[in-house]
C-alpha cells in the first residue's frame, strides 16, 4: 500500500495540514491523526503514536518533527523533505509577506500602536508557555533547582543560553545518569 | 558573512531546541538581540508575534528574523538552516527509535535540559516584559492574554490579533 503514495501526495497532504493548523499542539495532532491514519490509512495508530513520540524527544518544533518522522517512514528522505515543505509553505510565505510589510511601514503610528498591543500579548503568551511547561516538567526538587539555576544564570549573570542548555544536559547526565 | 553567521547560529539553536518551539527564544534573543545587535527587543517581540499568528510552527519566526537581517535570501536560508538539524536528527532517531528511547544518556540529559529551559524562558519573559509592558494598559493586555491562553481553549493567534486591534484603538 505504501508504494502507491507519492512524494507529491505527501506534500499536498502536509500543505493542507500546515495551512489550517490553528489551535495548538493537541488540536494539530488530532488533525494529523484524522487525515493520515483514519482517512488516508498511510500509517497505523501505533506508528502514528511512535512518530509523535519521536517528534517530542527530538530538538525542534515537535509537530514539524512528527511530520518529518512520518514522511521518512513513508518515502525516506524525499518524504521527510515533502512534509517540511508542505507544512511550512503557507506559514513561511505569510511570515515573509508580513515581514516585508512590517519593515516597509516602520515608523507608521498605527502600526506602532498595533505592535504595542501585540507585544504585550506576546509577553502573556510566553508566560503561559512557561506556566504550561512548568506544570508538566517541574515535578520534584531536582527539576525545580535546574529551572532556578538556569533562570539566575541568564537573568543575573547573563550567561549564554546555548552554553547553559549544554551545561544543563551534562549536569543532568552526571546527576541522573548513574542511578539505576 | 552575515548570512553565514545567520545560518550557523540557527543550525546550533535549532539543534538545542529541546522541549518545544518556544525553547528557541532564549537562544535567539541572546544571539540576535543582545550579542550581535541584529534586532531590537521590540523587533524580536514582533517576530514572535508574526511566527505565532501565521499557520504552522513558531519556527517560521526565523524567516522574519532572516528577512530583517538580510532580505529574502536571509528568510529562505533561515528556514533551511532551522530545519536542517531537525531532518538529520529525526531521521536518525526514527531509525533507531527503541535504542534512543531507552538510552540513559538521552533520558538523563533531557531531565536536566527540560526544566532548565523553563528557567531560561522565564528570564526571557521578564526581559520582553521590560520592553513591552510600559503602562497599565499594556500590563492589562499581558494579564488578559496569559489568562485567556491558560484558562480557555482559545487559539493564541486570536489573542494576539485581538491585542493588535486593542492596541490600534487604545494605544
Amino acid at each position: 500500500m505504501e508504494d502507491k503514495i507519492t512524494v507529491r501526495d505527501i506534500f499536498w497532504k502536509f500543505l493542507k495540514i500546515g495551512s489550517f493548523s490553528f489551535g495548538g499542539v493537541y488540536a494539530m495532532l488530532a488533525f494529523f491523526e484524522r487525515e493520515l491514519v483514519e482517512k488516508e490509512k498511510w500509517l497505523t495508530h501505533e506508528e502514528f503514536v511512535e512518530s509523535v513520540a519521536v517528534g517530542q524527544m527530538t530538538p525542534g518544533a515537535p509537530i514539524v518533527n512528527t511530520g518529518i518522522c512520518i514522511g521518512y517512514r513513508l518515502k525516506r528522505l524525499k518524504g521527510a523533505l515533502a512534509t517540511i515543505a508542505g507544512q511550512s509553505f503557507t506559514g513561511t510565505l505569510l511570515a515573509v509577506l508580513l515581514a516585508v510589510f512590517y519593515v516597509k511601514s516602520r515608523g507608521n503610528a498605527l502600526l506602532t500602536s498595533i505592535m504595542k498591543g501585540v507585544g504585550a500579548a506576546v509577553v502573556g503568551l510566553v508566560l503561559s508557555i512557561v506556566y504550561k511547561m512548568s506544570r508538566n516538567t517541574i515535578k520534584d526538587l531536582g527539576a525545580a533547582l535546574f529551572a532556578l539555576a538556569a533562570f539566575f544564570a541568564l537573568s543575573l549573570f547573563r550567561l549564554n543560553p546555548i552554553g547553559l542548555i549544554l551545561l544543563s544536559g551534562i549536569t543532568g547526565l552526571v546527576v541522573y545518569g548513574r542511578r539505576r | 558573512m552575515i548570512l553565514l553567521k545567520l545560518c550557523g547560529l540557527l543550525i546550533v539553536i535549532n539543534s538545542l531546541t529541546i522541549g518545544g518551539g518556544f525553547v528557541m527564544l532564549p537562544m535567539l534573543q541572546q544571539e540576535f538581540v543582545e550579542k550581535h545587535h541584529l534586532l531590537t527587543n521590540q523587533e524580536f517581540l514582533d517576530a514572535i508575534a508574526i511566527g505565532q499568528v501565521t499557520p504552522g510552527p513558531l519556527t517560521v519566526m526565523n524567516a522574519v528574523i532572516g528577512y530583517k537581517v538580510s532580505g529574502l535570501a536571509g528568510a529562505i536560508l533561515a528556514m533551511v538552516s532551522s530545519y536542517l538539524p531537525c531532518i538529520i536528527i529525526v531521521t536518525i532517531v526514527a531509525k533507531y527509535y527503541y535504542a534512543y528511547r531507552e538510552s540513559i544518556i538521552v533520558q538523563s540529559s533531557f531531565r536536566g535540559i527540560k526544566p532548565a529551559v523553563i528557567g531560561l524562558l522565564s528570564a526571557v519573559a521578564i526581559s520582553l516584559g521590560n520592553t513591552a509592558l510600559v503602562d497599565p494598559l499594556t500590563f492589562g493586555i499581558a494579564i488578559i492574554s496569559f489568562t485567556a491562553i491558560v484558562f480557555t481553549k482559545i487559539d493564541p493567534s486570536f489573542v494576539i490579533i485581538g491585542a493588535g486591534i486593542l492596541g490600534a484603538v487604545l494605544l
